[in-house]
């Protein structure tokens, strides 16, 4: 029976990826009196055939996060968040070549021969108050953070069980 | 006749830019993102050369397409003035909704996939020498003005994310029934191969540069100020060797000035 081994990886030093998207949406796009903050992670959904998952995520973490410059955090199967953000899942429709290469990566050179598939995909934690943040977080996807000609979004619950 | 040569941060092209802007004898200036937006309109054309604005976050081209100065440049664009977005200067177009030309974001220049025989040869980001096909009619955009149909050019390329996609119908069809597809990948004999190492980066159908409905706004992935002159040919072209001589993308320069010419 195939696993999901989700590991979520941000950075701990400053991220100025996650700060340009606060500033663009405050200063350029009108988002400046119900944007608390901007945060971003990288999410790894590593889909294992057979073996100890928890194991393999221990591992699999060792191989895809540099610990001097970032944290993780893995679930089995299911993928929660906290509260307090909303969290939109961006990833790309066509053919995302880095996840082909991590899961080639970890499949081949590695030696993890159960990996079955790998898919990557940012999470961008907005930070929102007032009214409907689910609303403003579907607006400011389609505003900003994605393309839709290449990119697909999805705005995740918190707290609950995804996949 | 006064050009500006838009630089936003991580724009790294805008002094060879402004260099061809000025050697075919336009007066220019490099005109920075956080200057008035209003001071725009004493230009007579616009360059957004290459570069990484803003380093390519999130995507490339997205964060410069959504500074106060784009949108003066959109209203400078529907007054006729010609804009040519190079590498990423194209890729703030499209975001911006200045090409296709719709005022919509109607397509996307994704990450580059080299598909050969019907696999994946390689993907990312890519530099080499390219030849272009002119494949649009003479006079028909700012940007090849002086150009006819079929002219070939040497031209580099250094991108990560030129592949033009699409999910708008009958984008492409429209781009080709109205001539809006300036510039394909082609070989040295002017031939499109739909295929790496052709097409160097996956785009549909080759396309390597598209004007708007008007042809005022031309956005292409090569660099035409990188081989502005001979000299700065691959050692390999005979061409290099003739100091002096002009570089084919000299005429991209020319058919901006001829451009305005006509049009004042």
């Amino acid at each position: 029976m195939s696993q999901m081994i989700n590991l979520r990886v941000w950075l701990k030093i400053p991220d100025a990826e996650a700060a340009t998207v606060k500033n663009t949406l405050a200063r350029r796009l009108g988002y400046g009196n119900v944007l608390n903050d901007v945060k971003k992670e990288r999410l790894f959904s590593i889909e294992v055939d057979c073996g100890d998952a928890e194991e393999l995520a221990k591992s699999f973490a060792k191989e895809l996060v540099n610990e001097n410059k970032e944290s993780c955090k893995v679930s089995i199967d299911e993928l929660r968040f906290e509260e307090g953000y909303v969290p939109v899942k961006v990833a790309l429709k066509i053919e995302d070549g880095e996840a082909i290469s991590t899961r080639e990566r970890l499949r081949s050179r590695l030696g993890f021969t159960n990996v079955v598939d790998v898919k990557k995909a940012t999470i961008w934690k907005l930070y929102l108050c007032g009214m409907d943040p689910e609303l403003r977080a579907k607006k400011i996807a389609e505003e900003l953070l994605i393309n839709p000609h290449k990119d697909t979004y999805e705005i995740l619950g918190t707290d609950r069980a995804e996949n | 006749m006064k050009i500006a040569v838009m630089q936003f941060p991580g724009t790294n092209c805008e002094y060879e830019t402004l260099v061809a802007v000025k050697a075919v004898g336009m007066d220019g200036e490099i005109f920075r993102w956080n200057r008035s937006e209003g001071e725009l309109s004493g230009f007579d054309g616009y360059f957004i050369p290459g570069g990484f604005s803003y380093q390519d976050r999130i995507r490339a081209g997205v964060i410069a397409s959504k500074e106060p100065v784009m949108q003066a440049l959109k209203e400078e664009a529907a007054k006729g003035k010609p804009v040519v977005g190079i590498c990423n200067g194209f890729q703030i177009l499209v975001e911006s909704g200045l090409l296709p030309g719709t005022g919509r974001i109607d397509m996307a220049l994704a990450q580059n996939v080299m598909v050969s025989q019907g696999k994946i040869v390689r993907r990312g980001y890519y530099c080499d020498w390219v030849n272009l096909r002119h494949d649009a009619p003479s006079k028909r955009c700012s940007g090849s003005f002086i150009m006819e149909r079929g002219s070939l050019l040497k031209i580099p390329i250094a991108h990560g994310e030129g592949n033009l996609v699409t999910t708008t119908p009958k984008l492409i069809e429209q781009l080709n029934d109205q001539e809006q597809v300036v510039f394909r990948y082609c070989d040295k004999n002017g031939r499109v191969i739909n295929e790496f190492p052709v097409n160097v980066n996956g785009s549909t159908q080759s396309i390597a540069g598209i004007c708007n409905p008007d042809g005022n706004v031309l956005g292409m992935m090569p660099h035409p100020e990188r081989s502005f002159f001979a000299w700065q040919l691959p050692s390999f072209d005979p061409r290099k060797h003739r100091p002096d001589a002009a570089g084919p993308g000299r005429r991209v320069f020319e058919s901006v000035k001829r451009y305005i010419e006509v049009s004042a």
